[in-house]
Formats: C-alpha cells, sequence, structure tokens
C-alpha cells in the first residue's frame, strides 16, 4: 500500500510538472505565432491532459491521506519546476532564485510537517 | 506580488494585444489593468486557493476507501463540491495560461506557491485555527522564499 501510495504520489508530481513545462512551451510561441496553429493547439491539449492526469490522481489521493501529509510533495514541484525550466527551457536561474525556491520548498515542508 | 500588480510597465519583445485584449493601447507596452499579468497571477492563486478548500470538503464527503477506482479519484465526480472546485481550478488555469505568456516559469511559479502559505493563513485568520511554532517557522521561510525570487522582478521592472 505506501509503495503504491508513493507510485501515484510520484506521478501525479510528475504529470504536473510535465504539464506546466509544456503549456509554458505553448504560451512562449504564441507571441511569434499566435493561436491558430497546429503547434500550440497540440501542445495546450497535451498540457490540459497532462494536468487532468494530475488532478484526479491527486483526487484519489486525498481520499485517502490528509492534505497536509500530501502538501510536502507539492513544495517539492517548486524546485523541480525551477530546475527543469532551467534546463529545458533555457530560463535563466540565479542563485537567488535557486535560493528563494528552496526556502519556499523548505518553508512548505515545515508548514504541512506542524 | 500586490506591489508588481500597480507598476503599469512591462516590456515585450512584440505586439501584445491578444484577441481578448479590446482597448487601444500602445504596442510595446505590457497590457494594465484586468490584463496585467501580475494581477492575473493573483487572481489565478486566489482561485486554487477556494478550489483546495471546495476539493478537500468534496473528497471526503464522497471517500470511499475499499473501492479500487477511487485511487483515480474518477468516483470524486459525484460530488457537486467538487464540481465547483473544478470550475475554480479552469479559472485559475485560464489566468495562469496567460501569466505563463508574460512571466518566466523560474518566477512565475515559486510565486504561485504563495498559496501555500495562504491556505493555513486563511485557516488562522478565518476560521480560528491555532498555528504552532513550528508552522510559523515554515510559513517565515516561505515569505523570505518569496521575496528572494520576487525581487529581481521588482529589479527588472524599475529599469524599464
Amino acid at each position: 500500500m505506501t509503495f503504491l501510495a508513493f507510485f501515484f504520489i510520484l506521478s501525479s508530481l510528475l504529470s504536473f510538472v510535465c504539464a506546466q513545462l509544456v503549456l509554458k512551451r505553448a504560451m512562449e510561441n504564441t507571441q511569434k505565432s499566435g493561436f491558430r496553429n497546429l503547434r500550440f493547439i497540440s501542445r495546450v491539449a497535451g498540457g490540459i491532459a497532462l494536468m487532468t492526469i494530475s488532478f484526479f490522481l491527486t483526487l484519489g489521493l486525498l481520499q485517502r491521506f490528509d492534505l497536509s501529509y500530501l502538501y510536502p510533495f507539492q513544495g517539492l514541484s517548486v524546485i523541480i519546476i525551477s530546475l527543469m525550466a532551467a534546463v529545458m527551457l533555457k530560463e535563466k536561474l540565479t542563485l537567488q532564485l535557486t535560493i528563494g525556491a528552496l526556502l519556499i520548498s523548505a518553508g512548505i515542508v515545515l508548514v504541512s510537517l506542524s | 506580488m500586490f506591489v508588481f500588480a500597480s507598476s503599469q510597465r512591462w516590456r515585450t519583445v512584440r505586439d501584445v494585444s491578444t484577441p481578448l485584449d479590446m482597448t487601444n493601447q500602445p504596442k510595446r507596452n505590457r497590457p494594465s489593468g484586468f490584463w496585467n499579468p501580475w494581477l492575473q497571477l493573483t487572481l489565478s492563486v486566489l482561485c486554487v486557493l477556494l478550489s483546495e478548500f471546495l476539493l478537500k470538503r468534496g473528497a471526503n464527503d464522497i471517500a470511499d476507501p475499499s473501492n479500487a477506482w477511487s485511487w483515480t479519484g474518477i468516483n470524486g465526480l459525484a460530488s457537486p463540491l467538487v464540481w465547483m472546485g473544478i470550475a475554480f481550478v479552469i479559472a485559475s488555469f485560464l489566468s495562469w495560461l496567460y501569466v505563463l505568456k508574460y512571466i518566466p516559469l523560474t518566477i512565475a511559479f515559486p510565486l504561485s506557491r504563495v498559496v501555500d502559505i495562504l491556505v493555513p493563513l486563511g485557516c488562522w485568520i478565518f476560521l480560528g485555527e491555532f498555528i504552532s511554532t513550528r508552522r510559523w517557522c515554515g510559513i517565515a521561510l516561505v515569505v523570505i522564499g518569496l521575496a528572494l525570487v520576487a525581487k529581481p522582478v521588482a529589479r527588472i521592472e524599475e529599469r524599464l
């Protein structure tokens, strides 16, 4: 049961992170090429699909665990998304932003542990 | 975050008018008023906040851990509270998409997590719930982290 819970928590986290990256990519391109093209539509559709998967997985987890137990894992998404955005979207990740993201994550974990 | 919302200038590389944007504003300016990306970020956070409460209440109402299908959460659709939560999720999603158009993910996403301290603070202010010392420390850490993430933004906005 614990392995299953871990698996579902990880899946919902990863699908959420991927969704954010795909959506950011999609919206960035609208500044150049607008909304009416296949690339934008397929990216937004992919992002929404990933968000939906993550949403229902979270809903399933919420039926079994307290919000306070699940929240620390959501806190991790700040670090993961900052890193992935820097690597995959070539966004500038300064030391200050990294420390800020780490503090936010640590704070979220502390809030939900207490 | 609220401080940024008041600042009117934001450089975008190209014309920022969208089909949604009916106002006649000068080009190369960041949309102001309701379409200000920082205001939209705030709205998105508020919608997430409301949806969290609604979804947890809804999920509690129809919790059925003995059913294997409930791992997928699909049985949650039986609760009207979950549907209201979904409406707010969609609203927050739309403004979030708009935010993504203008603000880098490395800045927008950490800022959007302000919701994680608004939930316990909301419980403290409106429901009179107790906040332990450890939780206050966590809230303080998040606030410092948010300030660090937001500071470079404030500098960019000043320079332009």
